[in-house]
């Protein structure tokens, strides 16, 4: 064989092995690229591919109680009877239930069974619900009935209840199934679809420690999805439950006083703004909300013209009317406009050169003091006042008295209110302040506009010497108290002002108690027919340890509605201290 | 040749490795790779003291025993995953397949030796002798085997000195009967390559293996995960992790630095046999040490950038490294066929 055949094999052999290094470089690219290059990338995904989080069922919730102990919100185990469509599609099945259920009480046709599982029904596999809100007494006995199908098996269901129903809905809410707004606006994916979810009052504010920790289970899974080791597991923690400062007994008696008026009653405890009654009326069943209600019900409830879902104790919006006297005259004693025994003359009216202002008392009420133009509500003492104190130097102490704001009540909804003052007047209606609205203004007829809250909260102010508390129904919603800065002598003409209300002038009613209570009555006029009734105060008047408003719209006069209703529940609380 | 026994201990780690995961059967799968390693050794000493002359000597009735194990495959053997590849043999399994290319090489070497393609009817008496192996793997059907003897037959036209004319047409007219060859494929064959084309195109189907391989590679980054330290392979990410996706499991565990050096490994494996082959004398040792070249480096090449999926996903084992008796025993022969060149160049210059 001649040589340069093999020279040809040589050249095409390195040529071959030359090839060889070639494409192993292009390799050699390939893997930097995925390996160096982007490797970050492909971490993350090795990392996402086996990564799944497993939630447990949620906890119960934590209970509510009143001060006392007494359950507001409590979870009750029911139970429901499960079963299969396979199962109970054959013949003869439903008979059966219907037949065992009927033994023990429970009235339930076979149509309406068919209904039921018609309307569940997605798939032969998929359990549906036969049965439920059965006790556990009831499942006990149906179970154990020979004559009960095998098939269908007791799921327990925890439930919210609420043994305090309307009584205390305004302050314990309601829960319900989350909505997809709720669970879209929900941080970190810590709701899942079906959960219960606080939707007001304490149950929506507090719904955090109310719900206490889902379980959860970080797991390690295989291609297929299936578990192959535990990452980390985190146990299921119940809600904590919330012991409120509310008294159930004084909450139930004021609910008892305002059956068929409209309106509001507040207590607190004037050292540290607990609130233990909170009553609004007309008020609505929180428990079939938490049940689920159907959509007729959920309308009849929002659209009565009563309201009843509007909690008119926070959110209710009222002119304090006379009940305004009291922080008129501590201001002007504050500012050195009056002193106590400043005097001036009521003939029944007060005339100005472009218009009359008339007392409530048209014989009128000769020369008042302080102390009694404060006990039989003279109009025209407070229009001298006013006149002489200027509406800014009022607006003053009326914001620091923290009206027409909100007072920070660890409850969602709360309004603020209008303090309805010079600017405001010119936003609204451009047009400027007058001496008159300074007149209406200061006996509390004005555009001002607070809430019973409010207007507790000052009275306590008044009652404690000058401290502003922030009220709560929980005790996680306690703020330090801040002091107003008022002199101890000028508020005790204020407070001598009020005892004589109750003790000889115009609240008398409040006094049948058995406590010395002080206070104010006032009677908000309303544009819209029947005056309001008002009245405020605290007791006992020596040593002030409550203050309550009791606000009935329609109520005529403070004096014959409002006040006997304070007096009560004054009574009753300095009556029934609490258990500690 | 060291490196091939490094080469051939990583192959039994990764085994290990990825037998390991969730099917728990590690040692299982690396016992028994270790005894084929073993017995592959055996058949080196052997083959190399027989010598590859009186291989070639035998080279046709080696060739047409290939052919009827290859014939008989077809009839008489189970069907693995769509595909009827091994052959019972009782106790083991035997895939004729691997071991017809050894019959391919040798035969081609001895033909193109005796008959050098340089004219047209010598270069169409090489096709002919080739072809009938391509078309039995391909009836199997196994699209990667046949893929390896085409490049095997490809190598050795090219280094016994075919005109480029002559290939350039073979090239044209294998390009141009790809439409009819596209109809011939199996659905899953179809699928496979238009996965290599966009493996989005069905990620939790057929680009399913591809997405979790690159995964694999990726996420090993430059240091790798350590041995054994693959999850990918352990949760069974990775489809076949012990045979075709033997290269991911690899790269996932010892990363970029463990791959290079694979890479250079295989370099230096083809360097000694083409080597050896510029050495001998003998044209049909040279034929035959590019046959083998040519094999071993179409196998790698695409076991591992099918791993990326560079390459279009084929049931190729990644030589030395896959799981697999009849691979690893019939790479060692041809193997010990080049060592045999080896020695009797050695002898002849000794002389």
């Amino acid at each position: 064989m001649p040589a340069d055949v093999r020279d040809v094999l040589d050249a095409r052999l390195k040529f071959l092995l030359y090839w060889v290094f070639a494409t192993l470089g292009v390799l050699l690219i390939g893997l930097y690229f995925f390996q160096i290059e982007h490797s970050d990338r492909y971490v993350r995904l090795a990392y996402g591919n086996r990564l799944r989080i497993i939630r447990f069922a949620p906890p119960p919730r934590g209970d509510i109680y009143d001060r006392n102990g007494a359950p507001l919100a409590v979870n009750e185990t029911t139970f429901s009877i499960m079963g299969y469509p396979m199962d109970l599609n054959k013949p003869d099945m439903l008979p059966r239930v219907e037949k065992v259920l009927a033994e023990h009480g429970i009235p339930l046709s076979v149509s309406d069974m068919e209904k039921t599982i018609r309307r569940q029904t997605i798939a032969p596999y998929r359990v549906i619900r036969l049965v439920h809100n059965l006790t556990m007494a009831q499942m006990a006995e149906i179970f154990a009935d020979p004559a009960f199908p095998a098939q269908l098996f007791p799921l327990p269901v925890w439930r919210r209840i609420y043994p305090s129903g309307a009584i205390a809905s305004n302050i314990t809410g309601y829960v319900g199934e989350i909505s997809e707004s709720e669970l879209k606006s929900a941080p970190g994916g810590e709701y899942m679809g079906g959960d219960i979810i606080g939707k007001g009052g304490i149950e929506r504010l507090y719904e955090e420690q109310l719900r206490g920790v889902a379980g959860e289970e970080s797991i390690e899974v295989d291609a297929r999805g299936r578990k192959v080791r535990d990452l980390d597991t985190r146990g299921s923690e119940r809600g904590e439950s919330i012991r409120l400062t509310i008294d159930l007994g004084a909450q139930k008696r004021a609910a008892e006083l305002m059956a068929g008026y409209k309106g509001a009653v507040v207590a607190m405890n004037v050292k540290t703004g607990a609130v233990l009654v909170l009553v609004s009326s007309p008020t609505y069943d929180n428990n079939p909300l938490a049940w689920g209600m159907s959509a007729r019900e959920w309308r009849a409830i929002t659209s009565d013209a009563n309201k009843p879902m509007l909690d008119r104790a926070i959110s209710g919006v009222y002119p304090p009317a006379s009940t305004f006297k009291a922080i008129v005259a501590l201001a002007a004693l504050e500012e050195d406009a009056i002193t106590p025994s400043t005097v001036y003359h009521c003939p029944g009216y007060l005339e100005l050169p472009t218009r009359t202002f008339r007392c409530w008392n048209r014989a009128g009420h000769g020369y008042v003091n302080l102390t009694s133009a404060l006990q039989n509500s003279c109009d025209v003492y407070f229009y001298q006042v006013g006149m002489k104190l200027g509406i800014e130097r009022l607006l003053k102490w009326v914001r620091k008295f923290g009206l027409g704001e909100p007072t920070g009540i660890d409850l969602p909804a709360e309004a603020g209110g209008v303090i309805a003052g010079p600017e405001w007047k010119r936003e609204r209606f451009h047009e400027n302040w007058y001496r008159g609205d300074t007149i209406n203004y200061s006996i509390g007829q004005g555009f001002l506009l607070l809430t019973p809250l409010q207007l507790a909260r000052a009275y306590a102010a008044l009652a404690n010497g000058g401290w502003l508390v922030t009220p709560h129904v929980s005790d996680l919603g306690f703020r330090e108290p801040v002091s107003l800065g008022v002199a101890p002598e000028k508020l005790s003409a204020v407070q001598r002002g009020l005892n004589y209300v109750v003790s000889r002038g115009t609240g008398s009613r409040a006094g049948g108690f058995g406590v010395a209570v002080a206070g104010k009555t006032g009677t908000a006029q309303n544009a819209h027919g029947v005056d309001h009734a008002l009245f405020a105060g605290y007791a006992p008047a020596s040593a002030p340890q409550y203050a309550a408003v009791a606000m009935v719209e329609a109520g005529e006069h403070g004096s014959s509605v409002a006040s006997p209703i304070v007096g009560e529940i004054l009574a009753y609380l300095l009556s029934h201290p609490v258990d500690e | 040749m060291g490196g091939v026994l490094v080469l051939a201990a990583a192959g039994i780690a990764c085994i290990y490795s990825a037998g390991s995961g969730t099917a728990g059967q590690g040692w299982v799968y690396a016992l028994r790779q270790t005894t084929w390693c073993a017995l592959a050794g055996l058949a080196y000493a052997v083959v190399v003291s027989v010598g590859y002359q009186r291989f070639l000597d035998a080279a046709y009735p080696l060739y047409c025993a290939a052919l009827v194990l290859l014939c008989l495959t077809m009839f008489a053997s189970p069907e693995v995953k769509g595909a009827q590849r091994m052959i019972s043999l009782g106790f083991i399994r035997v895939q004729p397949s691997e071991f017809a290319k050894i019959s391919l090489v040798l035969v081609l070497s001895k033909v193109l030796s005796r008959y050098p393609p340089t004219s047209m009817r010598p270069f169409l008496i090489g096709l002919t002798v080739g072809a009938p192996a391509v078309l039995m793997v391909l009836v199997q059907p196994d699209l990667g085997s046949a893929l390896v003897y085409v490049v095997i037959i490809a190598a050795c036209l090219f280094v016994a000195g075919t005109p480029m004319k002559y290939l350039l047409t073979l090239f044209g007219a294998g390009v141009a009967s790809l439409p009819s060859a596209w109809a011939c494929l199996r659905e899953y064959q179809k699928m496979r390559l238009l996965i290599f084309l966009d493996p989005t195109r069905d990620p939790l189907g057929a680009g399913y293996n591809v997405i979790q391989s690159r995964i694999a590679v990726g996420s090993g980054s430059f240091w790798g995960k350590g041995f054994l330290g693959g999850l990918q392979s352990k949760l069974r990410f990775l489809p076949e992790p012990h045979t075709d996706f033997i290269f991911s499991v690899y790269a996932e565990e010892f990363g970029f630095i463990g791959s290079a050096t694979l890479l250079l490994l295989f370099c230096l494996l083809f360097s000694r046999v083409a080597a050896i082959g510029l050495r001998s004398r003998d044209i049909r040792a040279k034929i035959l040490t590019a046959g083998v070249t040519a094999w071993i480096w179409f196998q790698a090449f695409e076991g591992i950038g099918m791993s990326m999926g560079l390459m279009p996903v084929t049931g190729v084992p990644l030589p030395f490294l896959s799981y697999g008796g009849s691979s690893i025993i019939s790479i060692t022969i041809a193997l010990a066929l080049v060592g045999g060149v080896r020695a009797d160049s050695a002898n002849k210059y000794k002389t």
